[in-house]
């Protein structure tokens, strides 16, 4: 069975393609890593995925539902931690975690629960009363991740969940994502820069560039006898010299 | 970095958002808006400006005795009255976000310079009342030319700075106190404290307290620059020019002490990061105890609300605006109306409430930044969001109102009790009508509102018209049935046309709410743009 099919699945801005005819084929149960250069669409397709963007043309099925027909069944199924997170600053971690959890239709009492059992596995059990703007970036993507499992998701959407965060808590989510997926508990779509990172823990690998597809399937069948970032790099392009700065060492100007 | 050539990259800069902003989506309909907005505060100025002119030339001619100071102390106060309560509770006023600019190499003196003169030009407003004190001076100058005009021109110049000074030392101090959850509360709660121990002191003596406070002379000096430039305006009508110098003189370095104090405290709050730093519920069972989702979204918008410093701001100033007009008008109304009339102003207080709180029904997704990213990615109702939101505002608006008619009643007495019904059936009433057309306004036109207690940036000039079109819309409703209970001296007419029209209202807001619910789904993506920086 599939957690995500997709089949010509477009989306222009201004009438340029950021995501053009794309066909996932992601199976229920896998971690699956899909990579791509900056502005290649992977944002956009994971938009597109998840209700934030519509598409221009094409289809999506999410969990077996077609996304178009029935948008709140699969919200409801699936977590989210999107570009740019999408937390209230206003709101502290712990009062963040609960009414998420209400928003997705658990009772007050047992999202209550929940979020404590969260803050404590993610570390922020200390900082539950303070406001989600005073939380530092790496804090922010943990609590992000706390609400998108609140509702116990069968599938979860990441993008670029390790991206400004430090190694410890790298380590600490990649530990719970590695034990989510080995319990059956659910499929892990995710996008990521950091290849090493990517290559310890996936088991499906997709590369799009310029918004098209280039490769997709096992992560052992796609890099074959390279490493993961042998194989990005080939599919996506070379590699670019560094271009020098001419007035760096020349100092400040006086004011 | 010169003076100059801070201030040429400040303009460009300036002028470059704009004309950004003016090539973006919806851009020519906001140029229209603002152009509007100064189309309308200018010839309205210019028209009042006569009517200045015409009292400064009588009273420069008269020199001495009421008839030359009732006008210039009519036009001070009146205008300092209606500058700092507008530029505190409703004008969405220009200005500079000091903490933006702390990186570069440009003194923060300098930034609060320009954030203060900004704060004139930009607000059609602070335009009209610069207006009215130019014809005022015209008047004067017509009447009796000479040397004396120009310390009478610095005497405006003065009164003009000292006011905008005082403004955005009011709000820095305000923002202070209520960064704090402690201070905020504690402020909240004296202020309370004191309007309720006013009620009860006027019920015990069945002496209107509004009589007591108006028999202070000292408290005049409340508004000092209206005082001081009443005072050097007087001396220097009737000829003394040296006694008017001395006056201007205090003016004129009272208003530079505002302005340094208030770029202090702006300074220190930049420099401190600016944020509250409330403790709150640190655990998952902690909190409001509302049950199911809708619980949620409302715990949710409530502390949004109680949360913003604008809010803590409106429930110390509202009751505070209700008390000087009290002050000053209701002994008028007293004398010349009927009973109809002499309840006016509480009525006012239903509608300004309204207005007061439209900065969160205008631009109701503003402030959500990422979080806006919640509501179309979870399994809810958007319909359901904005009723969540509407039902909040409301709530925070009523409690507004509630202050400001007890600080009323403190200070003018206790209007009949018809007056009161008939002031909250005006409140709930207006509120669908208000709340309905501000879901459509702040989907269709929304932006990323700043959480500071200044007002600037909170909604656009597009959606400020519209603010303002459906405030008289809704208040031009509301004025029927009260123009007919004064007509037939009946104020159950009044009483009856709102209920009425509460009713009607109620109607529309259920017919119209699932429909701004479809328009935010479809319109997900310029929302999320607008509000979040996602590119649609």
């Amino acid at each position: 069975m599939l957690a995500i099919e997709t089949e010509g699945l477009t989306r222009l801005f201004d009438g340029r393609p950021a995501v053009e005819d794309l066909a996932l084929h992601v199976p229920a149960g896998a971690f699956y890593g899909f990579l791509g250069p900056n502005g290649a669409g992977k944002s956009t397709t994971i938009k597109m995925l998840t209700g934030l963007l519509a598409p221009t043309h094409g289809r999506a099925r999410v969990l077996g539902v077609d996304l178009a027909r029935d948008p709140l069944s699969v919200k409801a199924r699936i977590g989210v931690v999107p570009d740019g997170l999408s937390l209230f600053e206003r709101l502290s971690g712990a009062e963040q975690l609960r009414i998420h959890g209400q928003l997705y239709g658990l009772e007050r009492r047992e999202a209550g629960r929940r979020a404590d059992e969260l803050l404590a596995a993610l570390e922020l059990e200390a900082d539950g009363g303070k406001l989600v703007s005073e939380y530092s970036h790496g804090m922010k993507k943990k609590l992000a991740l706390g609400c998108a499992l609140i509702h116990g998701p069968s599938l979860l959407f990441l993008d670029e969940p390790f991206e400004g965060i430090d190694a410890i808590a790298v380590s600490g989510i990649r530990r719970m994502l590695q034990d989510l997926v080995a319990s059956g508990a659910m499929t892990i779509f995710l996008t990521s820069h950091v290849l090493e990172v990517v290559e310890r823990l996936v088991t499906h690998v997709g590369i799009i560039r310029a918004g098209r597809l280039a490769a997709e399937g096992r992560l052992e069948e796609v890099r074959g006898g390279s490493t993961l970032e042998e194989v990005f790099i080939r599919t996506v392009g070379e590699e670019r010299p560094p271009q020098a700065l001419s007035w760096l060492g020349e100092g400040p100007r006086a004011p | 970095m010169t003076a100059l050539a801070a201030l040429r990259a400040f303009s460009e800069l300036r002028l470059l958002l704009l004309w950004r902003r003016l090539k973006g989506r919806g851009g020519v309909a906001e140029l229209v808006s603002k152009v509007l907005l100064f189309a309308i505060a200018i010839p309205a100025g210019a028209a009042f400006a006569g009517a200045t002119a015409f009292s400064a030339f009588h009273a420069v001619r008269a020199g001495q005795g009421i008839r030359a100071t009732a006008p210039v102390a009519g036009l001070f106060f009146g205008v300092w009255m209606t500058w700092t309560a507008v530029a505190l509770s409703l004008s969405e006023r220009e200005g500079l976000d000091l903490r933006r600019f702390l990186g570069y190499p440009i003194p923060p003196g300098r930034i609060s310079g320009y954030g203060l003169a900004a704060s004139v030009i930009g607000d059609p407003f602070a335009v009209f009342w610069c207006l009215l004190l130019g014809g005022a001076f015209g008047g004067a100058a017509l009447a009796r030319p000479g040397a004396w005009l120009l310390p009478l021109a610095l005497v405006y110049a003065g009164f003009t700075l000292a006011t905008v000074a005082l403004v955005a030392l009011v709000q820095e101090l305000l923002a202070r106190l209520v960064r704090g959850r402690r201070g905020r509360v504690l402020g909240i709660v004296l202020v309370y404290v004191a309007v309720g121990a006013a009620v009860s002191w006027v019920a015990g003596t069945g002496r209107s307290l509004l009589e007591v406070v108006r028999a202070i002379r000292a408290l005049r000096w409340i508004a000092y620059p209206a005082a001081l430039a009443d005072s050097a305006t007087a001396a220097l009508y009737a000829g003394g020019t040296l006694r008017g110098v001395a006056w201007l003189a205090g003016l004129l370095a009272a208003a530079l002490l505002t302005a340094v104090a208030a770029h202090r405290l702006a300074l220190a709050a930049a420099l401190s990061g600016g944020g509250g730093a409330s403790r709150t519920a640190a655990t998952g069972g902690a909190g409001w105890r509302l049950p199911g989702r809708l619980g949620g979204l409302v715990e949710k918008e409530g502390k949004y609300l109680l949360r913003h410093p604008l809010a803590a701001v409106l429930a110390l100033l509202l009751p505070a605006v209700a008390a000087v007009v009290m002050w000053r008008l209701a002994p008028r109304l007293a004398e010349e109306g009927g009973e109809v009339v002499a309840a006016l102003p509480i009525f006012g207080f239903a509608l300004y409430a309204h207005l007061a709180v439209q900065v969160f029904w205008l631009n109701a997704l503003g402030w959500e930044r990422g979080g806006a990213r919640t509501w179309f990615l979870a399994p809810v109702s958007l319909a359901e969001v904005l009723l969540a939101k509407n039902l909040v505002t409301y709530l925070f608006s009523l409690a507004l109102f509630a202050a400001s008619a007890a600080a009323g009643v403190a200070l003018g007495g206790a209007p009949p009790a018809w007056a009161l019904g008939g002031a909250l059936l005006v409140h709930l009433g207006a509120a669908p009508w208000l709340l309905a057309a501000g879901n459509f306004v702040s989907i269709l036109n929304p932006t990323a509102a700043p959480l500071t207690v200044q007002r600037g940036g909170n909604v656009t000039a597009l959606s400020g018209l519209a603010g303002m079109a459906a405030i008289s819309g809704a208040g031009g409703l509301f004025a029927v049935p009260a123009l007919i209970a004064i007509r037939v001296e009946a104020p159950w007419v009044l009483v009856a046309g709102s209920a009425l029209l509460a009713a009607l209202g109620g109607i529309a807001y259920a017919a119209l709410l699932p429909r701004a619910g479809a328009l935010l789904a479809a319109r997900r993506e310029a929302v999320l743009a607008a509000i979040t920086g996602d590119e649609a």
